[in-house]
C-alpha cells in the first residue's frame, strides 16, 4: 500500500559534561522505505543537525556543584538563539556525563531540564549509554557497519572515558573509565595546580606523586600522569593485565573482550589532541585549557602509536556526545502494529523478559511465566507499568499466536485489573496480529504492541505517540541507565 | 578410430593402472556392476539433502563475520563459492531444485483437502484445464452463468467484505499461506465491526476475476488471495489484491496490492491483521488503489 508518508521529527540533544555543557538541534525524517506493494515499513532515512550551539564550560558554584540555575539559563537561551521553542522538540536526550553525573544534584538537573525540553526527551547520567552515544555521534558505529569491523570508540572528556564496542552497527560493549583531561585544573598563567580531583589522587598515588594546590607543576610530571591515564585506557582495552589503578577507575564491569577489536577511534574534547598531535608541548600549551587535557591526546597519541593500534579518524570529536544525544537515540518501532495514543506516551516503563529461550506452546505456561516476570519486579512493591519483552524471531502460526494472546492477558491479570494498559515489545514482525488477538479478547484494554526491537533484561523503554499516519512510534531503549558506580 | 585399437588403448591403461596400484583389481569390473544393482543410483532411497541456502561457500575468507553479515541481508544466491570458473555442484543442485518447486507450483493443483480443511467450496472460472489457463490469461477473469448461480447459492451475497481464494501461478503459496493469513484478517476485521461473506476458492483465475464476483456479491470490498508468479527465491509468495467496489469498468489502477507475503517476507499473520486496517480505510474513504494511496499520503 503506497503510505509513503513523510515525518519530520525535531530532536533536542544536551550534554552537560565534567568541562563543557552542549546543545544540539536536528531534524531527523521518518520514511517509508518500502516499495509500494509492500507493507510499509518505516525507518530513519536522514539526520541533519540544524543547530549546534558554542562550548560552553559547565557551571560549577562555589562548592564544587553543578549551578543548576546557571544551566536552566543556558540552555533557555539556546533554545532562542537556535529559533526552536521547547513545545516543538519531539524527542532527544539530556546527559549529564562524566564528573558531572556524581555531583548530588545531576539527577535533579536531568529531570528539571527533561521537563522543560519536551515531552519524550530522555534524561540520563551513566556510563554505559553514554559510551553508545558517543560512539554513534563520532562516527564509530557507521564505520564499523560499512567495513564489517568491530570498532572501538573512547571519548575521552573531562572527567571520563566511555569506551563503546560496535560491530557491523551494533553496540556490542562498553564500558566507562574515570580518567579525563581536567581532573587535574592548572593555571596557566602561573603554572600552580588549582585543584586535584578524586580519582587525581588514586593516579597521583600510583605514581608516587603528592601533589597539592598551589604547587607549581612541571611538564614532565604532567606527562607523567597522562601517560599513566593513557596507559590505563590501552589496559582496559585488553592490552596485558589490569592493574590495580585501572580496577579502581572503572566506573562499570571491563570490557567483555570476547572479541578481536580490529579499529580504535577516539572523541571527545582530548581528541583534537590526538588527531594531531604537537611533536612536543610547552607548558603554556598543555594548560591553555587550564587543565591536561591537549597533554593528554599528545600522550595517547603517542602511546598508541608506539604500540600500533589502528586507528579510525572520527567524524566528530568533542561534539560527539552531543550529536549522538540529539540524533541517535531514538529508533522506530515495526510499521505493522497495535498502539492507542490515548495512553501514550511511556517514559522508563521496565521490561521484564519472561521466557529467556523459546516461548512455551501452552496457555497456561504463558501466563505462569509472565505473571512470575512481574512478580519478581514488583516484589515487596505496589504494581506499575510494566512491559513484556518478547525476544526471539522463530515462526509463529496464526494459532499460536491466538495461544500467546490469551496466555499474555491471563498473565499480566494483575496489571490489568490495576487499570495499566498491556504493553508489549516483540522482536518478531508480529505486533499487530497480536494486538489485535488480544483486543478480541477484551475490546476495552489499552494496549500497545510494538514490534521489531529487541530488548534485554534490565532494559527501560520510552515509547512516543505514534507518528506517520499512526503507523509507527518512536522508541527508546534504554539499557541499564543509572548504573554507574560511584567512586 | 578403429574399436580394436580402442580398445588395445584401454586395456593398455588399465593394465598399467594396475600395476602401479592406482587401481584395485577387484574394483575393475565395479562401475557395470553398481549400475546394475543400483546402489549408486538409487530412486527409492531417502531424497538428496540439499546445502542450505545461507551456507557461504567461499574458501579462505578474508573476513567470514562480513559475508555472514552480506549473506543475511539477502535471500539472493550470492557469496555461493565456486569450482573454477563454474558453480558448485551443490550450488547447481538447489538451483534446480528451486527451479522444480517453482514449476510445481504453477502446475500442481490446491488439493481438495486442504480446501475441506478450510471450509473453502469450490469453483471455476470458465478455463477448461492447466493449458489453456496458462495460454488465455484472459480466460481466468470470466465466470460461466451456471458457476455464478452456484455462487449465490453456496454463498453469502450483502455483506461488506467478500474474500476470494484465488490460485493464480502458485498452488503451492495458496496452501503455505492461507491457514495464517485469512483467519488473521477476519479478526482484524470482525472486531472492527465489518461483516465478512463466507469466502471461496477459485480455480484458475486471475486477478480479473474479482470484477465478476464483486457485483455479484454485492460486497464493498473484495479481498483476493492470489498466488504470485513463482520465482527462483521462493514458491510460496502470495500476493492480496482488493479493490472497492470492482465492476467490468474497473482499471487496474483502482486495486490495492500487498504482495510478498510468505514466511521469509511479511509473515501471512501479520499481513492478515495489516490487510484488515487497509479494507477499513477503503470501506472509510470508499475508495481503492491509487486514489486510496494518495489519500493516506
Amino acid at each position: 500500500m503506497g503510505t509513503s508518508n513523510l515525518e519530520i521529527v525535531q530532536s533536542v540533544g544536551i550534554d552537560i559534561g565534567t568541562s563543557t555543557t552542549q546543545f544540539v538541534v536536528s531534524r531527523l525524517t521518518v520514511k517509508n522505505v518500502a516499495p509500494g506493494s509492500l507493507v510499509p515499513r518505516f525507518a530513519i532515512t536522514d539526520k541533519e543537525v540544524r543547530y549546534k550551539s558554542d562550548i560552553h564550560f559547565t557551571p560549577i558554584d562555589s562548592n564544587n556543584r553543578v549551578d543548576a540555575d546557571k544551566i536552566f539559563a543556558l540552555i533557555r537561551s539556546e533554545f532562542s538563539r537556535a529559533g526552536v521553542s521547547p513545545e516543538t522538540i519531539d524527542t532527544g536526550a539530556v546527559i549529564i556525563t562524566g564528573e558531572t553525573a556524581k555531583k548530588e544534584n545531576a539527577r535533579s538537573i536531568s529531570g528539571k531540564v527533561a521537563g522543560f525540553a519536551g515531552d519524550f526527551v530522555v534524561a540520563t547520567a551513566g556510563g554505559k549509554l553514554e559510551s553508545i552515544i558517543a560512539g554513534k555521534g563520532s562516527g564509530a558505529s557507521d564505520l564499523s557497519r560499512r567495513d564489517y569491523a568491530t570498532v572501538a570508540n573512547i571519548d575521552i572528556g573531562g572527567g571520563t572515558a566511555n569506551v563503546g564496542i560496535f560491530k557491523n552497527g551494533k553496540a556490542l560493549d562498553s564500558c566507562c573509565i574515570n580518567v579525563g583531561g581536567r581532573l587535574l585544573q592548572v593555571d596557566q598563567s602561573t603554572g600552580r595546580v588549582i585543584s586535584v580531583s578524586e580519582p587525581m589522587k588514586s593516579i597521583l598515588e600510583d605514581i608516587d606523586l603528592g601533589l597539592r594546590p598551589g604547587e607549581r607543576v612541571s611538564l614532565e610530571i604532567l606527562g607523567r600522569i597522562c601517560r599513566r591515564m593513557s596507559m590505563v585506557i590501552l589496559e582496559c582495552l585488553g592490552t596485558g593485565e589490569l592493574s590495580a589503578l585501572a580496577e579502581q577507575l572503572l566506573m562499570t564491569a571491563p570490557l567483555r573482550l570476547d572479541y578481536d577489536i580490529d579499529r580504535v577511534m577516539v572523541s571527545g574534547g582530548v581528541a583534537d589532541h590526538v588527531y594531531a598531535p604537537a611533536s612536543s608541548m610547552a607548558i603554556t600549551d598543555a594548560t591553555r585549557y587550564g587543565d591536561i587535557g591537549p597533554l593528554f591526546g599528545m600522550e595517547l597519541a603517542r602511546l598508541f602509536q608506539a604500540r600500533k593500534v589502528p586507528m579510525a579518524e572520527p567524524t566528530e570529536t568533542i561534539r560527539a556526545t552531543v550529536i549522538g544525544a540529539g540524533a541517535q537515540t531514538v529508533d522506530v518501532s515495526g510499521s505493522t502494529i497495535l498502539a492507542d495514543d490515548a495512553v501514550l506516551p511511556f517514559k522508563n516503563i521496565p521490561v521484564a523478559i519472561p521466557f529467556s529461550d523459546t516461548l512455551p506452546g501452552d496457555e497456561t505456561a504463558i501466563a505462569k511465566g509472565v505473571a512470575q516476570s512481574i512478580d519478581n519486579f514488583y516484589e515487596n512493591d505496589s504494581l506499575d507499568k510494566i512491559a513484556i519483552g518478547l525476544t526471539g524471531n522463530q515462526y509463529l502460526s496464526f494459532k499460536e499466536i491466538q495461544v500467546l494472546a490469551r496466555g499474555l492477558l491471563k498473565g499480566l491479570d494483575p496489571v490489568i485489573r490495576a487499570g495499566f494498559p498491556v504493553i508489549i515489545v516483540l522482536e518478531a514482525d508480529i505486533g499487530k496480529v497480536l494486538g489485535q488477538s488480544m483486543k478480541a479478547v477484551n475490546g476495552q484494554m489499552n494496549i500497545v504492541c510494538v514490534d521489531q526491537l529487541l530488548v534485554t533484561e534490565g532494559d527501560y523503554v520510552d515509547i512516543g505517540k505514534s507518528i506517520a499516519g499512526g503507523t509507527v512510534v518512536p522508541v527508546v531503549i534504554k539499557s541499564l541507565v543509572f548504573e554507574t558506580k560511584q567512586i | 578410430m578403429d574399436n580394436q585399437i580402442e580398445k588395445d588403448i584401454v586395456e593398455s591403461v588399465l593394465a598399467k593402472l594396475l600395476e602401479q596400484g592406482i587401481l584395485n583389481p577387484s574394483a575393475k569390473a565395479t562401475p557395470a556392476t553398481e549400475a546394475a544393482t543400483g546402489s549408486t543410483v538409487d530412486t527409492d532411497s531417502e531424497p538428496v539433502t540439499l546445502e542450505p541456502m545461507d551456507f557461504i561457500g567461499i574458501e579462505n575468507p578474508n573476513n567470514l563475520e562480513a559475508l555472514k553479515v552480506m549473506r543475511k541481508s539477502t535471500p539472493a544466491r550470492i557469496l555461493m563459492g565456486r569450482a573454477g570458473a563454474r558453480q558448485r555442484t551443490a550450488s547447481l543442485l538447489n538451483f534446480q531444485a528451486d527451479h522444480a518447486a517453482a514449476v510445481d507450483a504453477v502446475f500442481k493443483d490446491v488439493s481438495d483437502e486442504f480446501l475441506a480443511e478450510h471450509n473453502l467450496f469450490k469453483v471455476r472460472t470458465i478455463v477448461k484445464d492447466k493449458d489453456e489457463y496458462l495460454m488465455k490469461p484472459e480466460l481466468g477473469k470470466k465466470l460461466s452463468d451456471e458457476t455464478k448461480r452456484e455462487i449465490l447459492d453456496k454463498g453469502d451475497k450483502g455483506k461488506q467484505v467478500q474474500i476470494i481464494v484465488v490460485d493464480g501461478l502458485s498452488s503451492t503459496s495458496i496452501e503455505a499461506n492461507i491457514a495464517d493469513v485469512m483467519p488473521a484478517l477476519i479478526q482484524g476485521l470482525e472486531t472492527q465491526g465489518i461483516t465478512v461473506a463466507k469466502p471461496f476458492f477459485i480455480q484458475y483465475g486471475r486477478v480479473g476475476v474479482m470484477d465478476e464476483v464483486a457485483p455479484l456479491m454485492a460486497c464493498d470490498v473484495i479481498v483476493q488471495f492470489i498466488g504470485e508468479r513463482p520465482g527462483l527465491i521462493t514458491a510460496d509468495s502470495m500476493s492480496a489484491y482488493m479493490a472497492y467496489r470492482p465492476d467490468h469498468n474497473t482499471v487496474e489502477a483502482e486495486r490495492t496490492v500487498i504482495s510478498n507475503i510468505h514466511r521469509g517476507g511479511t509473515p501471512p499473520a501479520e499481513a492478515g491483521a495489516h490487510l484488515a486496517t487497509v479494507v477499513k480505510k477503503m470501506i472509510d474513504n470508499k475508495v481503492s488503489g491509487v486514489k486510496l494511496a494518495e489519500l493516506m499520503r
